[in-house]
């Protein structure tokens, strides 16, 4: 790009043009989300597996969430190293994102303190964890989904509140189906979505040599 | 009466770069670049021209020990850009 003087058109048309350039970097590749969605379908499923197969693993399926920290860091520092600009959605959605898994980890703490007491008591407290974790998870879900523009994360988003409140009427067995079902709407498929659209980003700007 | 365009945005690649910076919380000397296509002499000399006219900041970095430059745009810059457009528009408006 050469320096000259524009007519007022012309100056209209650059800002258009390097504001579309600009937006067309921003494109999220999917792959925390897309991971997220196969773990917590995952974890469900075993589970819901374990009871109706009347099996058990040796361990808890559960800890593979923990696991899968190690990934999704490696992928956040994988993305954030390539990245040669900051916009104010990844500092916002990260703060969002970050406050999320804070709360998962308090819930699942809060929930287990009071599930021990529930145990004393016919009341069958398990039966309503589902609830108070899909709750949770459309809240970043839905932030994302409207923030950053991504309609199926809005969709997710307002299916895992849908599930949230008919997990309360639910056994635990549907529960986990439902949470599945919730985790991949929510995050497996828009996850799919936005790397589709990302790679499409990427090999638009391969083309036009950006 | 038309508005005066502000001449440190009136100039093509000056205007680029703000274009670039105003969606954007900071960008890199390599993002500027990239998108801009212009010489890295000919981009900095307009960055100082812009960090000059107090329409951005500057920031010198180290970056997996290489040297990084980081842009970012101020309030009076923002300010500028807005109104630069604006005068833009009552030009095509009339």
């Amino acid at each position: 790009m050469e320096e000259k003087q524009l007519s007022e058109n012309e100056s209209l048309e650059l800002i258009s043009k390097m504001i579309n350039k600009a937006k067309q970097s921003y494109k999220d590749t999917g792959i925390s989300s897309m991971l997220w969605g196969i773990v917590i379908s995952l974890c469900s499923l075993v589970r819901f597996a374990e009871i109706e197969f009347n099996f058990s693993l040796p361990f808890n399926i559960y800890w593979l969430t923990f696991v899968a920290v190690v990934p999704q860091i490696l992928i956040s520092i994988r993305e954030n190293k390539g990245k040669n600009y900051k916009t104010y959605d990844d500092t916002y959605m990260l703060y969002v994102w970050m406050g999320f898994g804070i709360s998962i980890g308090l819930l699942v703490f809060i929930t287990s303190v009071v599930g021990n007491e529930a145990e004393k008591s016919s009341f069958p407290f398990y039966e309503y964890i589902s609830s108070f974790f899909l709750l949770l998870y459309g809240i970043p879900t839905f932030i994302t989904g409207t923030a950053c523009k991504v309609r199926p994360m809005l969709w997710g988003a307002l299916l895992c509140w849908i599930c949230s409140i008919t997990t309360v009427y639910t056994n635990g067995k549907i529960d986990l189906l439902l949470t599945a079902f919730a985790a991949i709407f929510a995050w497996l498929i828009p996850g799919i979505i936005m790397q589709l659209d990302f790679r499409k980003a990427k090999n638009e700007l391969d083309r036009n040599n950006v | 009466m038309f508005k005066e365009l502000d001449p440190i945005l009136h100039s093509q690649l000056r205007l680029a770069i703000m274009s670039l910076l105003i969606g954007v919380k900071e960008a890199e000397f390599t993002f500027l670049k990239e998108k801009t296509e212009a010489t890295a002499g000919n981009l900095s000399v307009q960055i100082q021209k812009l960090k000059d006219a107090g329409y951005i900041v500057v920031l010198k970095n180290f970056k997996d020990n290489y040297p990084q430059t980081i842009c970012k745009i101020t309030q009076p810059g923002v300010k500028a850009f807005e109104k630069y457009v604006a005068a833009l528009q009552s030009y095509l408006g009339k």
